[in-house]
């Protein structure tokens, strides 16, 4: 166990009683995921290759019937963990978070606005990062070239999912209908604008920018940046943006009149 | 309570991306990417996402099974091993050894196919011994053999990222490998060449700088036509040329009158394409070839492969950082079936069977006599078997009633056997007609190694146990082994098997499980202090000089006739894997490629009347397949493509089993065809 191992293990079990950490360490040459359990040795802590700690959580938190969880939450880990309580997804009671600040490296490939953590318990808070330089760069084209740039893009996915798979905030995992026949025509690779449009739009009012789908995507297609224009776009037009528990979404509220549930019988 | 993430390595493409198969309480849950593998760099393909999905499969074979009245009926482990050996006995004693033939396989690890090839030559003393590496790269490795002197990929997988242009040829990459595809996509956004030569538009034809549609079995017309160019245009590496190869001049003789006029006529690639292409490739700084199937499975297979070392000869790419010919090997561990000695004129690490010392060696260490005579090739096996000469088969992990090609005569031979046996992880068809099924671990299941296509070592960790009774081959191939009286297969663990393979492979002379544990090492690794080879044939080649094959055109085996106008093509699409035993038991992989299709030119469709989904009955020589038909632009006019891995419409009905005749592997890109509405 190194020093970081040591410290984690004193945080998650001795002073904030979890029953699990979830954790990365080294293990075969390489980083890996780790959950440990109290008493367990945690291991050779490393903490600078971002892992998706919380889609790691939320795959296996339905199999852990009880017991708190303490996970290592970089800012944008507690503003995922905020929209899947909201759903109830997950039980806050039962998440115990350990913050982490990204290092200057991490931001700067995150291009990421909002990189410090509530609580710091690990690592050195550094300076936000002001601006995505993509985006600046597509803001100044036609409309015309900026299409043509993402379906350009676009055109190099090869339907691995790995997008929604990777997501902490893609929860419906099994039943995804976005997968399905209307949105993914079968014989087709790439699958299409419709595919990436409405995943995107889906995920305006759950997307953390965590940047996770960027990093898994093999074609390196700019995902990071079509969210960041999205949410650019919901903060104008409804003064929102995800990853705080008490807000509401401005999809989930309902306008005057409108037709609830059975009411409607237009589909 | 127990989460675990273990470590592991893909069993489908040859890529060899590692990724952590996630168990929580002995429940396989998905896999999560390994982000500082180098191989993958923490990206997978839908297959990889989707790799635990079949293995806690319901279908899982779980019982030895042992044929009765007609009747699969279960067994226990012992009636099962004693019923082989008893049998297998018998026919060795009545028939002689070469009676017998067993086929390695490409899903097992090393130290598993290390054992299956012990056990046919050094117990059952024979070198029928082969596996389905004879279908995919078989004249890749004789092709490079005798170009270089050695058969497999020159550079790695992380140098394309490197290159300046990357030449592809006969290989649909975003599909069949799609991590190495990304590679390519990522050389390319750094500003990289991509020149892509292929029947079919395929995903990485249509982000390509230069797309060249050859007709099927043309090859060695345009990659002369290639070379013609870089002469004639003063292109030739002359310092390469002059200090590292020979039979230069025999070459310019041989390519002379391959004009791009004449290859326009034969190949239908457009002069003005293939002059580009030449002088791009030529002119690269650092320019590497991929390619697949689509040259290799020829019946002139060998010599296709001989004219693309050529073309990288010629330009001098090769023995440098980002350069190379780079045969993709399809299957998780079809190089280390090979590298393991899975082949019957070879041992362990290429090393000839009909070489006196080497084979010396080999008794040595044994501690018997063996055959001197190269055993009988899968492709000739059937054959064999058909003709009644061949006896029995022992099969571990191969789906030959799917894979091989002309499946009507493989049925006929494989029914004719008097004893077959099958380890298998599935009833597969070819299971169904064996005489004896083991249940076999699956790669989640069991510890080893696989080689990747880039001689990478690539480490198996056990993540769960196997279902039922079933065992990991090498116990099964040491449980056979002691059972026929032999005192070679004591083995307790992969790492004991490997530590033996060691000491006769000298490629794998410095491998051992504490150094590949934390580091990736590519063979050849003669020592236990040597790193390993990332790139092979710098200062030299492996046979010393590189040698120029004056190779010819030849028109394929079978060539099209007014009853059968269409050239079929078969190969892989992105979703499912070979004879579709795992992947057609991965629900989203099955949901996206669910049914057999045929791919048709959309002006073929429109004169014979098939829309698009409409059903369509396709016929060669030697069968009959009804399905759906796909009308597209993705295929030239007259050539039908069909992916090899449905069995309710088999392509391999269809194919033709005319073979190379050095390779021996079968021509399943070409044969004569024809369409109709059913």
């Amino acid at each position: 166990m190194n020093d970081l191992g040591k410290k984690l293990a004193r945080l998650a079990f001795e002073e904030r009683g979890a029953d699990f950490l979830l954790a990365m360490r080294e293990e075969h040459g390489n980083v890996a995921p780790a959950m440990v359990s109290k008493g367990e040795d945690v291991g050779d802590v490393r903490l600078e290759v971002p892992y998706q700690l919380v889609t790691i959580l939320e795959n296996i938190y339905p199999w852990i019937s009880k017991g708190k969880i303490a996970i290592i939450t970089r800012r944008c880990d507690e503003k995922a963990l905020a929209e899947l309580a909201k759903r109830k997804y997950v039980d806050d009671k039962r998440i115990i978070k350990i913050g982490l600040a990204c290092t200057e490296e991490q931001i700067e490939r995150c291009r990421c606005e909002d990189p410090v953590p509530s609580h710091v318990d690990v690592g050195e808070p550094h300076a936000a990062v002001k601006g995505d330089e993509l985006s600046a760069r597509l803001a100044k084209m036609s409309q015309e070239d900026r299409l043509a740039f993402w379906v350009g893009q676009y055109k190099k996915c090869n339907k691995c999912f790995g997008c929604t798979l990777t997501c902490p905030v893609c929860f419906c995992d099994d039943d995804c209908v976005l997968e399905e026949r209307t949105f993914v025509a079968e014989p087709s690779i790439p699958p299409g604008l419709s595919f990436h449009m409405v995943r995107s739009y889906h995920m305006i009012d759950k997307c953390i920018e965590c940047g996770e789908c960027e990093r898994a995507c093999p074609a390196e297609i700019p995902l990071l940046t079509m969210r960041k224009l999205l949410a650019k776009d919901m903060k104008e037009v409804f003064k929102f943006a995800p990853g705080d528990e008490k807000t509401v979404s401005p999809l989930n509220t309902t306008l005057e009149g409108e037709l609830m549930g059975d009411e409607c019988d237009e589909c | 309570m127990s989460v675990r993430h273990v470590l592991t390595t893909c069993p489908y493409c040859g890529t060899g991306c590692n990724f952590f198969l996630q168990v929580v309480d002995g429940r396989l849950t998905s896999v999560v990417p390994c982000k500082t593998d180098e191989i993958s760099l923490g990206r997978l393909c839908i297959k990889g996402y989707n790799a635990h999905a079949f293995v806690q499969h319901a279908d899982r074979l779980m019982h030895p099974m042992i044929r009765e009245g007609g009747q699969l009926r279960n067994a226990s482990w012992d009636q099962a091993l004693d019923k082989i050996v008893r049998k297998l006995k018998a026919i060795k004693e009545k028939h002689g050894p070469d009676s017998i033939a067993m086929l390695a396989s490409a899903k097992c690890t090393n130290e598993e196919n290390y054992l299956f090839q012990k056990l046919a030559r050094a117990v059952i003393g024979t070198n029928n011994v082969d596996h389905c590496a004879r279908l995919c790269h078989a004249s890749t490795v004789t092709g490079l053999l005798h170009s270089f002197g050695s058969g497999a990929m020159t550079n790695t997988i992380p140098e394309f990222d490197n290159a300046d242009c990357i030449f592809v040829t006969g290989s649909n990459t975003l599909e069949a490998h799609p991590i190495i595809g990304s590679r390519m996509l990522r050389a390319k956004e750094k500003g990289a060449k991509i020149i892509v030569v292929d029947p079919r538009d395929t995903p990485l034809s249509r982000i390509s700088h230069l797309y060249l549609s050859q007709r099927p079995g043309t090859d060695i017309a345009w990659i002369n036509g290639m070379v013609k160019v870089i002469i004639d245009e003063g292109l030739v590496n002359e310092g390469f040329v002059k200090t590292r190869t020979t039979a230069f001049e025999e070459l310019k003789e041989a390519v002379k009158d391959y004009t791009p006029e004449k290859v326009e006529r034969t190949t239908g690639i457009p002069k003005e394409k293939l002059i580009e292409a030449a002088r791009i490739y030529a002119k690269a700084d650092k320019a590497m070839l991929a390619y697949a199937m689509g040259i290799t499975q020829h019946s002139n297979g060998t010599d296709i492969v001989k004219g693309l070392a050529n073309l990288a000869m010629v330009a001098g790419h090769i023995g440098k950082e980002s350069t190379g010919v780079n045969p993709l090997r399809g299957q998780c561990n079809v190089q280390g079936a090979c590298d393991s000695g899975g082949l019957p004129n070879l041992y362990p690490g290429y090393q000839r069977v009909d070489d006196e010392a080497v084979r010396a060696k080999f008794e040595k260490a044994w501690g018997v006599s063996l055959p001197a005579k190269p055993g009988l090739t899968l492709t000739s096996a059937i054959n064999e078997a058909a003709s009644g000469r061949l006896k029995a088969m022992v099969i571990f992990g191969e789906n030959v009633m799917i894979s091989d090609p002309d499946l009507n005569h493989v049925e006929e031979a494989v029914k004719k056997l008097e004893f077959l046996v099958v380890s298998d992880i599935f009833l597969t068809e070819t299971a169904q007609l064996a005489d004896v099924v083991l249940p076999a671990a699956c790669y989640a299941e069991k510890d080893g190694t696989f080689t990747n296509t880039d001689r990478a070592i690539r480490v198996l960790r056990k993540a769960v146990d196997a279902p039922g009774e079933a065992r990991a081959d090498w116990v099964i191939a040491c449980d056979l082994g002691r059972k026929f009286g032999s005192n070679g297969f004591g083995f307790s663990s992969p790492a004991k098997i490997m530590a033996e393979m060691t000491t006769v492979t000298p490629i794998f002379g410095g491998i051992s499980y504490e150094k590949i544990d934390s580091k990736v090492v590519r063979w050849p690794c003669p020592a236990k202090d040597h790193p390993g080879t990332r790139i092979l044939h710098t200062q030299k080649f492996t046979r010393g000089l590189g040698l120029f094959a004056p190779v010819q055109h030849a028109p394929p085996a079978e060539v099209v006739s007014e009853e059968y106008p269409f050239i079929l093509t078969t190969g892989r699409n992105l979703f499912q894997y070979h004879t579709g035993t795992m992947t057609r038991r991965s629900p989203k992989l099955e949901r996206e490629a669910p049914e057999p299709y045929v791919e048709i030119n959309r002006g073929d469709a429109k004169r014979l009347g098939i829309g698009d989904g409409e059903r369509v009955m396709v016929s060669s020589r030697r069968g009959s397949i009804t399905l759906k038909a796909r009308v597209t632009e993705r295929i030239i006019p007259g050539t039908v493509f069909i992916p090899f891995h449905y069995a309710e419409a088999a392509a391999n009905r269809l194919t033709n089993a005319a073979l190379d005749p050095i390779s021996k592997i079968p021509e399943f890109k070409v044969c004569a065809a024809k369409v109709a509405k059913a």
